[in-house]
């Protein structure tokens, strides 16, 4: 299996203008976000790519596209019916190919020499089988992603065979049903908003798109199809992701970004001279975790 | 040998996994050993159960040497002498220190042999023990299911992963409307009454033995609900306010949280259950108590911002005591409610699937810890459907409990459906059985605690009663199969009157007794059988009958019942009027249905209860929430076709009440009769005493500080030649004396009756003596009834004649005359004197300082952690009533027999001088020189020839019996104080350290000289006739007498069985105090411990039963027909 084409999906109400946002790159280059992550895809292998987004959209996509923009082209999602069908806008796209398929308001940070794309498409051409990313999350954070559980796949590290998927469970059905073995009390694997897809995902998507007892079905919803159907892994990659649709998520994204890079001394000293220096009128501060993303594209 | 073997016998009990040696009685174990081989028992047992793993092998360890050393190691030992326990062990056995308390005592034990009293503070420690360590391991299990686990790590609300399903959020088209959740839940019924098998300790260890018969079902209160429907609703919904809103429409309580605290602060209102489901339900998860934070940050997260939550609970009137489970229920249909509003539960409406019911019956087990209450695991059965066979289940590998416990905390429910019972079968048993509710509600936390004591130590005859009562288990799953509910009903009698009566006799009671009688004699072979629900007779009940007379027989019970309990109302804590419920079978157990904003009403006594509160804001004022609302009742109001709305109802609610409205509600006790001015008057209150104790007590002078006699005054234990000690029996020519004494007729009997025994029934204010609380010759006999037939037993021994007088406070003069009327003196033919009291006191709200040194400075009992918040919790609502109500006024807020009190035991002597009883026998019976009096719980004192000997030859004008002190004697006892020797009532103990120094304490038994008592009054048998020299002779020696503050807890009653007990300050004068007079020659006999025993607490009943106690009360006594 090659995975050569990728998915980015932007088209969910309000968040759409998300990847227009612009942030200074590692190497100090001043980069949209599409661009940031069509390049994290293109370090990947991937060699086209389809952006899903809002009618209306396209000119400022091509604009913040950059250099890129030979490898890209655009579907459009008619009506706002739910992550799974903006998908589904691909199909034609990837016709039977495997496919990387990422999220367009997540940024990703590798820990190693190598992109979390191009960890993740390593693990799925190695094993041939969809794979999604997935990370280690604390139960509060349960209502914001899919999560997935399973058994660790022997020899490989972080590597798990998946036999549940549920979208944004409460902690009482995780801690029936979603323990995964080997992870602390009180976590699970979350959903990275990053997955090597199939044809197979595709006929899941199909099918609840087409059940009218969902309403806007999301792509966990699909995905808790698959294990019944053939090999499906989740890999628990070396790397952040940032997701820049939450309140502070471009400032943190930023940051993230810029202290791996070029910047970093000039960024820490100016953090350090901003803690430093103390507010006049410091304000009540609540703390405050960054509030729920989108209900559609937020939970990947 | 034989020696080693028995030895072994008691480990190799606890550890085999052959049932027929696991199942074998302590007793039959220990019944041949000597003292010796008794010792050794228990060295091997302490040191088995220290290194014991196994919980449920050292819980059994435990229970052994608890019974032993409080069953089978004090007859074994030498009762003529007195250990004492110390006061460091009682001080960690309050501190719920089990541990360091055995260690304590058995050091004592190491040093000074063992002894009665300390065997009785081991027995104590090591039942404690046992039992915290059986409640531990039920909390562990809670906490450790799957799905619960979660609720304890949270630690911020900011981290709160629950969100409310978006269905109960208001449209945008009506954004001031809320849809609501509305969950109707049944209660249940069990069928078997499988011997209490459903207690959590059983079934965790037994889960072969635990199981039951339970019946889901709705009901109605004969000729008040015109349908039987679900008992419980509870609804839930989005408001416009960032608070969580709980409101009660049975127990007319709502209120506001607004901090996250509050939610866990259980007793500051009533509405303590509705906080432990919101708990429980994990949406305040208990990991966030004392997180500090407010309400409305918790809810921003879960709900949004500005959002907050109402959930409203209504039981359709049923009252407390059904044994219903009505309590779990509603727990369990406002976790079902929760969870589904938070999408912890797939289904936000309808029925729940099996795996959903189990989750919520673990969480109200959770609920039920929270709330510092408990249920058996079959309680949360009203919110599965129809009926079902719930049994334990062996722990598998995948269990918490596995390698702890035998059995599993949660048992398996299996629903039985048309298959096994069929619908002819089910509408015969509806055709047939008639679900009352007694009008008794009682505790029965002591008798699980019994049972499960007695099921660990194998009790001979209980054991065996548990095999009988699971041999008719089956027999009734049979009879309900086959739908023979003649059948059922004879087999449910038999478990009734056998088994359930041999493991607890305390099942039944008079009430039940008569009841079973009556219908047998009224319908013959047409009353099919009787059935208790839950933990004990005399509150929810089944009667089963021929279905051709069953709506005959309920008219008729409905009016039976209310006889029979009016005949005896005094005697047994009746909580209300007995009532008949309608019932049918519920085939759906919990039921949700989501109910659009526009037409989502609450029910209408919600809005009687909120709309007042809502009014008396001006309109701009109230939330758009709040507003719509009552447009809405508005258009209901006039709506014709509205057949719910009732606009009279929340008209009255806003509108104040006219007097007789207000004099319904207080039925009849506001009569002029009754009134409490009226009996102030006719009991000779004295306002003026009153106005200057209140004065002294707001002023300081009394109190419980005062109480206490001054520190420097030395108090130290009696030695030898201050009592005299008949322990190892006395002299015959004593026992002559006494005899010939009693048969010329010198002595009479006086039984000190005028107490309510506020501990006997926790403050209910029935009478004590008439309570027929044991049954001996075949029937109930009361405490007066059993003093009585001591009389007899005595005259017929001795011959002559002894009058027997009966003193009486205003409480209960009437029930006592009333019953002895009806009863002629429960046929005893010896003269019988009432003496009326003389002397009654209002009682007062407490001092807040008082309330303080009772709660801080006296040694208190800690409870287990849950209970202890609910305690604190508890007491400073009470602090707070007691500062708002006024500190030292008038306690008026109750019915009047629960706002005076007796002034005390003092003054029963001095009138018998005032009303002239005294003058009255002695004109009867001029033989008259002596009287014994005694306390009305004191059952084994009686007119012993030989002590009467002792005390005639002695001369002194007072000797009195004290005994040696076992752990539960508390209140003081036989000191020398400066050098002399007294009675230091435990109210004056300075130092509670002093009091377990004392080796002896006071049964209060009092043998009198007549004449020298007249004498040291200055009275004499002439001038007893005059009352006004009476009145000051008594006047002044009560002057020379200390005066106590004491807090007596009271009940108040109110709703439908609803229960509150304030503790409410009096005054008294105590009897012991005679001896601080050095002009009063005053003497001290030690009497064997039987003869002085008291029975203050129900709890004690199985003890006192089970060590010989009831037989050697019995032994004494002469039976008559009556």
């Amino acid at each position: 299996m090659r995975v050569r084409k990728a998915v980015i999906t932007a088209a969910a109400p309000n968040q759409n203008t998300l990847p227009l946002q612009r942030l200074v790159d590692g190497s100090g280059e001043e980069k949209t976000a599409l661009q940031l992550i069509v390049e994290e895809t293109l370090s990947a292998g991937v060699e086209e790519i389809c952006v899903v987004i809002q009618p209306g959209d396209e000119d400022n996509y091509r604009k913040a596209a950059g250099g890129s923009l030979g490898n890209i082209q655009f579907v459009h999602q008619e009506r706002p019916l739910g992550y799974a069908d903006a998908i589904l806008q691909a199909e034609s796209f990837c016709g039977d190919d495997p496919f990387l398929h990422l999220v367009g308001d997540h940024l990703y940070l590798s820990a190693t020499s190598k992109s979390c794309a191009a960890q993740l498409i390593e693990m799925a051409e190695h094993h041939s089988c969809p794979v999604s990313a997935v990370q280690s999350t604390r139960e509060h954070r349960l209502p914001y992603f899919g999560i997935v559980a399973g058994t660790s796949v022997p020899r490989f590290d972080g590597l798990y065979d998946v036999r549940t998927v549920v979208e944004k469970p409460t902690p009482t059905l995780a801690e029936q049903s979603l323990i995964t073995p080997g992870l602390r009390s009180g976590y699970y694997l979350g959903y990275f908003g990053m997955h090597v897809l199939t044809s197979a995902v595709m006929e899941c998507l199909h099918e609840v798109a087409s059940d009218e007892s969902m309403e806007r079905p999301s792509l966990s919803d699909a995905m808790a199809k698959l294990p019944h159907r053939g090999k499906y892994l989740a890999y628990q990659l070396r790397g952040r992701r940032y997701n820049i649709g939450e309140q502070y998520g471009v400032l943190i994204a930023q940051l993230a970004i810029g202290l791996s890079g070029r910047d970093r001394d000039l960024l820490l000293t100016e953090l350090v001279e901003l803690l430093a220096t103390r507010a006049e009128h410091p304000v009540a501060a609540t703390i405050d975790p960054p509030s729920e993303s989108s209900p559609l594209e937020g939970s990947n | 040998m034989p020696e080693v073997r028995s030895m072994n016998a008691l480990i190799e009990t606890i550890t085999t996994d052959q049932a027929d040696l696991r199942d074998r009685s302590l007793e039959s174990l220990v019944e041949d050993a000597t003292l010796s081989e008794l010792l050794d028992h228990i060295t091997e047992l302490d040191r088995f159960r220290r290194q014991e793993d196994n919980l449920y092998q050292r819980v059994r360890a435990l229970f052994f040497l608890s019974a032993i050393y409080r069953y089978h190691l004090p007859p074994r030992l030498d009762q003529s002498s007195s250990g004492s326990i110390p006061f460091e062990g009682y001080e960690h056995l309050l501190g719920r220190r089990f541990q360091e308390a055995i260690d304590e005592f058995l050091e004592v034990q190491s040093t000074d042999g063992a002894s009665d009293s300390l065997s009785s503070a081991l027995a104590s420690a090591y039942h404690e023990l046992g039992f915290q360590t059986l409640a531990d391991q039920v909390r562990h299990s809670v906490r450790t299911v799957r799905g619960n686990q979660w609720m304890f790590r949270l630690g911020h609300v900011a981290e709160h992963p629950l969100r409310i399903r978006k269905e109960l959020l208001p449209t945008k088209d009506a954004p001031n409307l809320s849809p609501v959740l509305k969950e109707t839940t049944a209660v249940r019924m069990d069928v078997s009454h499988s011997a209490w098998s459903d207690i959590f300790f059983l079934g965790m260890d037994y889960p072969e033995g635990a199981r039951v018969i339970n019946v889901s079902v709705d009901l109605g209160v004969r000729g008040r609900d015109d349908q039987v429907r679900p008992p419980i609703e509870t609804y839930l919904r989005v408001i416009d306010k960032p608070v969580f809103r709980l409101v009660s429409v049975d127990l007319n309580a709502s209120v506001e949280v607004t901090t996250i605290a509050e939610m866990f602060d259980f007793a500051r209102d009533y509405l303590g259950l509705l906080k432990a489901a919101v708990i429980a339900a994990g949406v305040v998860p208990p990991g966030l108590e004392g997180c500090g934070s407010d309400m409305a940050s918790l809810l921003e997260r879960v709900v949004g911002r500005g959002k907050g939550l109402e959930l409203v609970s209504k039981i359709n009137d049923i009252p407390k005591g059904s044994r219903l489970a009505v309590s779990t229920n509603l727990l369990g249909s406002l976790i079902s409610n929760l969870m589904r509003a938070t999408g912890q539960i797939q289904s936000l409406q309808g029925e729940l699937t099996e795996p959903d019911r189990r989750l919520i019956a673990a969480r109200a087990i959770l609920g039920e810890w929270i709330g510092g209450s408990g249920g058996g695991w079959q309680d949360s059965g009203g919110v599965w459907p129809g009926i079902k066979l719930i049994c334990g289940q062996i722990a598998g590998e995948e269990d918490p409990e596995f390698g702890i416990s035998r059995g599993r905390l949660m048992p398996d429910h299996e629903v039985l459906g048309e298959n096994r019972v069929s619908t002819e079968a089910r509408q015969k048993l509806q055709d047939s059985l008639v679900v009352v509710h007694g009008g008794m509600a009682q505790n029965v936390g002591p008798i699980l605690e019994m049972v499960t004591e007695h099921y660990l130590v194998r009790g001979r005859d209980q054991w065996v009663g548990r095999q009988e009562a699971m041999r008719i288990y089956d027999e009734v799953v049979e009879a309900l199969q086959q739908g023979d509910i003649c059948r059922l009903g004879s087999l449910t009698t038999e478990n009734f009157e056998g088994p359930l009566q041999s493991i607890i006799p305390w099942a039944t009671n008079r009430f039940t007794d008569v009841m079973i009688q009556r219908c047998r004699e009224q319908y013959g072979d047409q009353f099919w059988g009787f059935w208790m629900l839950g933990g004990m007779s005399g509150g929810g009940m089944g009667f089963i009958f021929d279905p051709t007379i069953k709506q005959d027989a309920q008219d008729w019970l409905s009016q039976e019942m209310v006889t029979v309990k009016r005949e005896l109302e005094t005697a047994l804590p009746f909580a209300m009027d007995p009532v008949v419920y309608d019932f049918q079978i519920n085939d759906d157990g919990t039921f949700a249905e989501l109910i659009p904003a526009q037409s989502a009403v609450l029910p209408q006594k919600y809005y009687a209860l909120m709309m007042p509160k809502w009014l008396r804001k001006p309109l701009r004022e109230l939330s758009p929430q709040t507003r719509e609302e009552l447009a809405g009742i508005s258009r209901r109001c006039s709506d014709p076709n509205d057949r719910e709305a009732n606009a009279a109802l929340l008209l009255r609610s806003v509108l104040p009440s006219d007097d007789k409205a207000s004099s319904d509600k207080k039925d009849d006790s506001q009569t002029s009769d009754d009134s409490l001015a009226a009996i102030l008057k006719r009991s000779g209150f004295d306002r003026s005493q009153h106005e200057q104790i209140r004065a002294d007590m707001r002023a300081g002078k009394f109190g419980l500080a005062a109480n206490r006699l001054s520190r420097d005054l030395k108090i130290t234990d009696v030695s030898k030649e201050h009592v005299t000690d008949t322990r190892d029996g006395l002299d015959d020519r004593l026992a002559d004396i006494g005899s010939k004494a009693i048969a010329n007729g010198e002595i009479g009997v006086v039984t000190l009756a005028a107490g309510v025994g506020s501990r006997w029934t926790q403050g209910a204010g029935v009478c004590k003596a008439l309570h027929p609380f044991h049954r001996f010759a075949g029937k109930h006999r009361s405490f007066l009834e059993i003093h009585l037939a001591k009389n007899r037993a005595a005259t017929s021994q001795n011959g002559g004649t002894i009058p027997h007088v009966i003193t009486t406070s205003w409480m209960t003069d009437e029930a006592i005359r009333t019953v002895l009327d009806r009863t002629e003196n429960y046929g005893h033919e010896g003269p019988v004197y009432v003496s009326s009291g003389r002397s009654v006191g209002l009682r007062m709200v407490p001092m807040v300082r008082d309330l303080h040194f009772l709660w801080e400075e006296t040694a208190q009992q800690v409870l287990d952690q849950q209970q202890q918040k609910m305690r604190e919790s508890a007491r400073s609502a009470i602090a707070n009533w007691a500062q708002q109500t006024g500190e030292g006024s008038d306690y008026t807020d109750n019915v009047a027999a629960q706002c005076v009190h007796p002034v005390g035991h003092w003054y029963e002597v001095p009138n018998l001088f005032r009303n002239g009883v005294l003058s009255q026998m002695l004109r009867d019976q001029p033989s008259l020189r002596y009287l014994m009096l005694h306390n009305i719980d004191t059952l084994g004192a009686n007119v012993a020839p030989g002590l009467f000997g002792l005390h005639i030859e002695s001369g002194a004008t007072l000797s009195y019996e004290v005994i040696p002190r076992r752990l539960e004697d508390r209140g003081g006892g036989l000191a020398l104080v400066a050098g002399r020797p007294r009675l230091v009532e435990g109210l004056a103990m300075p130092d509670e350290r002093i009091e377990f120094g004392l080796k002896f304490y006071n049964s209060m038994t009092t043998w009198i000289d007549i004449d020298a008592l007249l004498d040291s009054f200055g009275l004499n048998r002439d001038s007893l006739n005059d009352a006004s020299a009476v009145d000051s002779a008594v006047r002044q020696m009560a002057a020379r007498l200390p005066t106590y503050i004491t807090l007596k807890e009271v009940k108040k009653r109110w709703g439908h069985a609803q229960e509150d007990v304030f503790p409410v300050a009096q005054f008294e004068k105590l009897w012991g105090d005679m001896t601080t007079l050095s002009d009063i020659d005053s003497r001290f006999i030690v009497t064997p411990m039987r003869r002085g025993q008291q029975l203050k607490e129900p709890s004690q009943l199985d003890g006192w039963n089970r060590d010989g106690g009831s037989a050697y009360v019995n032994a004494l006594c002469k039976w008559n027909k009556s």
